[in-house]
């Protein structure tokens, strides 16, 4: 079987033992200054109240810092604080954890929109505020269903999903200090030895 | 019981010589084994043929859960699917290499899969490497081992160009492109690994660099930099699901980069689905009681013996066994406690005459290529050593 061989030629033909003399390491000190880091990627959302209770996405684009535009039906705008996002996105994760979202109902009774929790989590943002139920949610071709549903206009719901598919000429500049100094590695560990693969 | 055979064991000086600073754990003990697992030509024969039908079994589950989009089930972050599914789609986002675990296939036992470490395997270094030093200095050079992996791991750097068996053509079609190895800072032996692996490329006749991966800059529109150059290929032993959630900027980033082309990353973001562990009960679901399958599940298997297991998880943590009744026998701690869990049938692994249990690790590079052992106890942990082999 050709899978069996004798090895005398290889690491001799190689010079491997240099080249990886030269690059051997201790198991380094890694106070390396740490990098700034980058803003969190997030989003603009305006979303407007169709009927008492009932929104949709009127628009959305990508943004460093995630707002949510408010208008509702008087004719006022409110812009949600982040502890406001954040409970909506909450409240909205709880109720897909029970099924009781409209998110993820086959056909969501209102054709007005949903509520204001379930249009948030519609929205990029609320995939980007709510990552931890993300998962359960993108799984789901009712709520992939209902996002379209949940964009005032089918071109509303293109344009923010190709915005955000695309690369955001406004930060066009490179980007680095991924795991800077924060990666967990084996330092943390007895051994020594690598934490993959195991 | 299995057959072991006693050797003069290499010494630290020269294994830190080639690079391989790992040699000791932390309680003073060798990780590298003194003793070789001596097995048949059959039995290896036998661990080359299941490790490719395995890997044609995970092909196959991997499509299955494309095309029914099951990556929630088996616990793929969202913002990655994406990107699998990008380097699903095409050639060019080439399967490196993986190492298949499994039980049995010595001591008349039969083969079964544990799991796959397709993304980011380590172990390459002492099967490629050491454990073919320990037969040389100990004059067993005339002995054979089931090792090709150094050559298979140049002929596969080759095909990511040439995208077929034969590698004839590879200077004809290789246009210079940068091909840039990344680890992260501070763990010699993922290093070490990724240095070993640059060099290979190297002598596959890549122009190759190496930087750490807070060093490099990444760009949705320009690829993937280091001091100033582009680099087209990349390879990080960096699991893709830390990634997506340690760093979910770069996440995106790196999907942009492969959507426009920008760059190609090794080992491809596919690769997690065959990773996870949630695939080991897709595949029981297309093959029911395959002979080299375990039976897995998500649920409790009723009435036997088996392994719980995280889907992501690593180095044997939060791994129990249960009884029957579901009751733990035996189980480590560690980080993955939150994460989704498989329930795996349990199958007994060889022991020696101290009691400790072998499982085969058989690295694959677009075949079988390398055999290799640890040995701990029931379950293997970080603590575990390295056993090389012998073919007699």
């Amino acid at each position: 079987m050709k899978y069996i061989k004798k090895f005398s030629t290889i690491a001799t033909a190689t010079g491997l033992g240099a080249l990886l003399a030269t690059g051997m390491t201790g198991c380094g000190d890694n106070n390396q200054p740490q990098q700034e880091q980058a803003q969190a990627k997030g989003a603009t959302v305006i979303i407007e109240e169709t009927e008492p209770g009932k929104y949709k996405i009127l628009d959305e684009s990508p943004a460093d810092e995630t707002t949510i535009v408010l208008k509702k039906l008087d004719g006022t705008k409110q812009i949600l604080t982040k502890s406001e996002m954040d409970a909506l996105v909450k409240e909205e994760a709880a109720k897909v954890d029970n099924g009781t979202s409209e998110l993820t109902k086959a056909n969501p009774a209102a054709s007005g929109g949903m509520g204001l929790g379930g249009t948030i989590m519609a929205s990029m943002a609320g995939a980007m505020l709510g990552s931890y139920i993300g998962n359960k949610l993108f799984g789901n071709q009712n709520y992939q269903n209902n996002r379209k549903a949940s964009y005032k206009s089918p071109s509303t719901y293109s344009k923010s999903k190709k915005s955000f598919s695309q690369p955001r000429k406004s930060t066009s500049s490179k980007r680095s200090g991924f795991f800077g100094g924060n990666k967990k590695s084996s330092s943390s560990r007895s051994s020594g030895r690598s934490s993959y693969g195991g | 019981m299995l057959t072991l055979q006693k050797t003069t064991a290499l010494d630290t000086d020269y294994l830190e010589s080639l690079g391989f600073v790992w040699h000791t754990d932390s309680d003073e003990t060798s990780y590298i084994s003194d003793e070789l697992v001596v097995i048949s030509e059959t039995e290896a024969e036998a661990y080359y043929e299941a490790t490719n039908e395995l890997y044609d079994m995970y092909v196959e589950a991997a499509e299955h859960v494309i095309e029914n989009n099951l990556f929630h089930e088996i616990g793929i972050p969202f913002n990655l699917v994406d990107v699998i599914k990008e380097s699903w789609e095409s050639d060019v986002h080439w399967h490196l290499y993986g190492r298949f675990d499994l039980a049995g296939g010595i001591d008349n036992k039969p083969i079964k899969l544990l799991e796959f470490n397709a993304d980011t395997p380590t172990a390459l270094f002492e099967t490629a490497i050491i454990q073919w030093a320990m037969l040389k200095q100990n004059d067993l050079e005339e002995e054979s081992q089931f090792n090709s992996l150094y050559e298979a791991l140049i002929d596969n750097f080759k095909r990511l160009v040439t995208l077929q068996e034969d590698v004839s053509n590879f200077e004809e079609v290789y246009d210079g492109w940068s091909f840039l190895f990344t680890s992260v800072k501070g763990n010699a032996e993922e290093e070490n690994t990724v240095k070993l692996l640059q060099h290979i490329a190297t002598e596959a006749g890549y122009n190759t660099e190496f930087a750490y991966i807070d060093d490099i800059e990444f760009s949705s529109e320009d690829g993937i930099f280091y001091n100033e150059q582009n680099y087209e290929l990349w390879f990080k032993l960096i699991p893709w699901e830390d990634i997506a959630l340690e760093e979910s900027d770069l996440a995106m980033l790196l999907t942009n980069i492969i959507k426009s082309q920008k760059a190609i990353i090794f080992n491809p973001a596919y690769t997690l689905l065959f990773q996870s562990k949630g695939l080991l009960k897709i595949l029981w679901d297309l093959y029911p009681n395959h002979p080299l399958l375990l039976e897995t599940s998500f649920e409790v298997l009723e009435g036997q013996k088996q392994v719980k297991k995280p889907i992501f998880g690593r180095e044997g943590e939060n791994i129990s066994i249960l009884d029957e009744n579901a009751n733990s026998i035996e189980k480590t701690e560690g980080d993955y406690d939150s994460h989704k869990m498989v329930y795996q049938a349990y199958t007994e692994l060889a022991t020696d005459s101290k009691g400790l249990s072998y499982q085969a690790g058989i690295f694959y590079a677009y075949e079988a290529c390398g055999l290799g052992f640890r040995k701990g106890g029931k379950i293997l942990d970080n603590m575990s050593k390295f056993v090389g082999h012998i073919v007699k």
